[in-house]
């Protein structure tokens, strides 16, 4: 077993923060200041603040304030030291060692040693403690503390996506003592001690929540700009949920960030004096995509799915929709994420003609009185279920673009339905769904994968009428011990899927900040495309 | 008070008992009757390890129907509205925690709405025809203004643009004025139309020739005498307008990112949380037969042609 080498720390300007917009990055000359206090409004209360328990990703922007990782995770898919100094993984990717740095303390005062480490993955693997992140540490079959700096992970079978869990906040570390008080710690507060540069103040339900620095803190991440406690003495939330007051309270004043800002409003902040507009980066979550169920007829014919997917020009369609906010996708694994399969771009789509050839040769040669096409008397007609629940972001507005475009295009009835999700939850029970649009949260991009098109993903159900090479790829992309040979497997199974028309990407959503122009270090956290904590920014002097 | 009057007085409250038990009954149909296996949709969009056992261990799922619905109603009945598996605590808790902004909110908006209608019917009724037209012009906007953009313009106006009042939050008087205000407008345009009309009616009822005849001015003929006929109609109204400002209040809520209720059912339907939707529906559809109820004992009191002979 050799320990990695801890890459050197990396600069902030290196991360892919922003589209070419506005660097995040502090310009030389400026040198940080401490002190003062700013306040930040959010879209989303969330619903709990137990890293642990929420599965809801506007939560994480706020939890990332107050609770740290074993590991951080970097750009280029690279894994850098935070709590854990070294992390070394063995050949046979079944075992784990992290490395503690000395001298580390809860916000309780409670040590942050091997034993906490121990106790809280164990803690968070224990079903009747009922921790939805329990799931990521399905492969892990013991932790050790080894000595009071070292903790080891015994893997059941090579897990490729265990570091990238580790670094997930979801994974990331309580006191052991707040998690023993055993009220699940949702609603967040002093009780929810985490070792971050914030410690979590107060919350309002409904209203605001308050971090004050952690004078003590000597754990930055790698990929963090400064050592040290945070340069902000307090960082007061706001929750307002709608997208104009945010955009309001920021242009008036009231508020020195927002995150969360509507194509509509962009213009009041981006290259305005007094003000800065950043974008994260696509890379942790899917993209927004329609998944194919090719088990269904008359989506079990690759021309018709091929006829789907190449119909319509994606391009300007998701550009009218969000007025350039968000980039068009080629793959269900966002642009920015290591494991992308770049060659895909410009590889497909947009190609009406070859499209309607694709229908012809396989038979749908008739024409309704609708003009839709038919064969043997039936219309063709596939439907996109959309539960309502995770219509949002005016996603159900980009779909009924295209399926008015392959109306006029082909002749493609493209129905879109809002069901329930109940009638989702049944339907995926029994693989009777037909098109499913979704984004999955962030993860291991194989996990990605796994979760969507693979043998475990959306088509489980009917699992063995489906396309043996995709599992085979994205099952040895799970189990790989080598990030070349994984990064191959993952782009090959994005490959495959688009080939075969089992997706269709549509576009990658990302994060908008708005500020005032004295904030300065804001940026963006890679392992989750979101908006990092608060422990780089400072105010600039007036 | 007379036994008849007892009676009358019983058989309201045994009926408001009656309504509130048949709307338990309703929400525990619906439950049943929705699509899927019911942990799932008690579970919401939630699966963590665990979930189901707790579900199925609470609410009783591998008993008979019969058995699960007298527990239902025993529960609700002694205000227990189960736990909320997405916030992780009893969802009475949760409610009870945030009934006070959003009571706060609705109270305000209620009495203001109150004293802008009873201030403009008494200055309006019966005057020329001008003014009336106005004011009737203005009240139906207000009344038919979705309150989402009437707060959104008020904030625009008042806290982004003039910076006189503070955008969120429910710390401080200052806080409350404007969505107050956005809750009160729409209630007050309409109680506005209602208690004018009602007021002119009794301005031409006999009695008031009398009154004017023994000289009483005008504005103590109208606040003594005529305001108080005119109340009536108004009292009738009770019922919606409590209905209104407390559906008001989600939306307003939502716009000034206030703490309430609001906040809490929006949320809640937004993340499929059943156990808090369940209770907040509960909630209010109980405090409509409590406020109808209350209506109707306060008619019989204050109405002798009411009373029973």
């Amino acid at each position: 077993m050799t320990f990695l080498t801890p890459s050197p720390r990396a600069r902030r300007g290196l991360l892919p923060l922003a589209l070419g917009l506005v660097s995040a990055c502090s310009v030389a000359g400026e040198t940080p200041r401490q002190g003062g206090q700013i306040s930040f409004g959010v879209t989303t209360d969330p619903i709990c603040f137990n890293p642990h328990r929420s599965t809801q990703q506007n939560s994480y922007i706020l939890i990332r304030n107050y609770i740290d990782s074993l590991v951080a995770k970097g750009s280029g898919g690279r894994f850098l030291p935070w709590l854990a100094q070294e992390h070394a993984v063995s050949a046979d990717g079944k075992t784990y060692t992290f490395k503690l740095r000395p001298g580390m303390r809860f916000h309780d005062g409670t040590p942050l040693d091997a034993a906490a480490v121990k106790f809280n993955f164990d803690f968070v693997r224990e079903t009747k403690n009922t921790n939805a992140a329990g799931e990521l540490l399905q492969a892990v079959d013991a932790v050790q503390a080894v000595s009071p700096t070292e903790v080891r992970l015994t893997l059941r079978r090579p897990d490729s996506g265990l570091l990238e869990s580790i670094a997930s906040v979801r994974l990331g570390l309580i006191s052991p003592k707040s998690l023993q008080a055993g009220d699940g710690l949702c609603a967040g507060g002093s009780a929810l001690a985490g070792s971050g540069p914030f410690v979590f103040q107060s919350y309002s339900r409904g209203q605001s929540a308050t971090f004050v620095k952690n004078r003590d803190y000597q754990w930055a991440p790698g990929y963090a700009a400064h050592a040290g406690p945070a340069y902000l003495d307090k960082v007061t939330v706001r929750f307002l949920p709608e997208y104009a007051v945010r955009a309001g309270a920021l242009s008036s004043g009231q508020v020195d960030v927002i995150e969360g800002v509507q194509p509509t409003d962009v213009g009041l902040f981006k290259d305005k004096p007094g003000f800065q507009f950043l974008v994260g980066p696509a890379g942790a979550q899917t993209s927004f995509t329609l998944n194919i169920n090719y088990t269904v007829p008359p989506a079990d014919d690759v021309r018709v799915r091929r006829a789907l997917r190449d119909g319509a020009n994606i391009d300007a369609l998701v550009k009218s929709v969000y007025q350039g906010t968000y980039r068009r996708a080629w793959s269900n694994i966002g642009p920015d994420n290591f494991f992308y399969a770049k060659a895909l771009e410009n590889a497909w789509g947009n190609d009406v003609a070859g499209a309607n050839r694709q229908l012809d040769a396989a038979g749908w040669t008739g024409r309704d009185a609708e003009g839709f096409r038919t064969k043997g008397g039936q219309r063709l007609t596939i439907e996109v279920g959309y539960p309502q629940p995770f219509v949002r972001d005016n996603r159900e507005v980009l779909i009924q673009g295209l399926q008015a475009l392959l109306r006029k295009n082909l002749g493609f009835d493209l129905k879109l339905r809002f069901i329930t999700g109940g009638e989702w939850a049944q339907q995926l029970q029994k693989g009777s769904w037909t098109i499913y649009p979704n984004t999955y949260l962030p993860a291991d991009a194989a996990q990605e994968l796994q979760g969507n098109i693979g043998e475990s993903g959306f088509i489980r159900a009917v699992a063995d009428k489906g396309d043996k090479e995709l599992f085979r790829l994205i099952n040895d992309a799970l189990a790989s011990t080598s990030a070349e040979g994984k990064k191959k497997l993952v782009q090959d199974a994005q490959r495959r899927a688009v080939d075969q028309a089992f997706i269709v990407p549509l576009f990658s959503a990302n994060y908008q900040l708005a500020a005032k122009a004295h904030v300065r270090g804001l940026s963006f956290e890679t392992q989750l495309d979101s908006p990092s904590n608060f422990h780089d920014v400072w105010l600039q002097g007036e | 008070m007379s036994a008849a009057l007892w009676r009358s007085v019983a058989g309201r409250l045994g009926g408001s008992v009656v309504v509130a038990w048949g709307s338990t009954t309703a929400a525990f149909v619906a439950l049943h009757a929705l699509p899927g296996n019911i942990a799932d949709i008690l579970a919401g969009d939630l699966d963590y390890p665990g979930l189901r056992e707790a579900i199925a261990a609470e609410w009783g799922l591998d008993r008979s129907l019969a058995a699960q619905y007298v527990d239902f109603v025993r529960r609700i009945a002694l205000g227990d509205f189960g736990t909320s598996y997405e916030l992780r605590r009893p969802v009475a808790d949760v409610v009870a925690s945030q009934l006070w902004p959003t009571l706060q909110l609705a109270a305000a908006a209620g009495v203001l709405a109150l004293l802008i209608a009873v201030g403009v019917a008494v200055l309006t009724a019966g005057r020329g025809r001008l003014p009336r037209a106005v004011a009737s012009l203005v009240e139906l906007v207000f009344a038919s203004t979705p309150v989402f953009w009437l707060g959104i313009l008020l904030l625009m106006g008042f806290s982004f643009t003039l910076q006189w009042l503070p955008v969120s939050g429910a710390a401080g008087w200052q806080a409350l004025v404007l969505p107050a205000v956005t809750l009160a407008l729409p209630t007050a345009g309409l109680l506005t139309q209602v208690l004018r009309e009602a007021m002119e009616k009794t301005l031409e009822q006999p009695f008031v020739v009398t009154v004017r005849a023994r000289g009483l001015g005008e504005w103590r003929l109208r606040t003594r005498h005529v305001l108080r006929h005119a109340a009536l109609p108004l009292m009738t109204l009770g019922g919606w307008i409590i209905g209104g400002l407390l559906g008001g209040a989600v939306i307003t809520e939502k716009v000034f990112g206030r703490p309430g209720l609001g906040t809490v059912t929006l949320n809640a339907v937004l993340s499929h949380d059943v156990p808090i939707v369940l209770a907040v529906v509960l909630l209010a559809a109980f405090v409509h037969v409590a406020a109808s109820t209350l209506l109707d004992l306060l008619y019989v009191l204050i109405d002798p042609r009411l009373r029973a002979s």
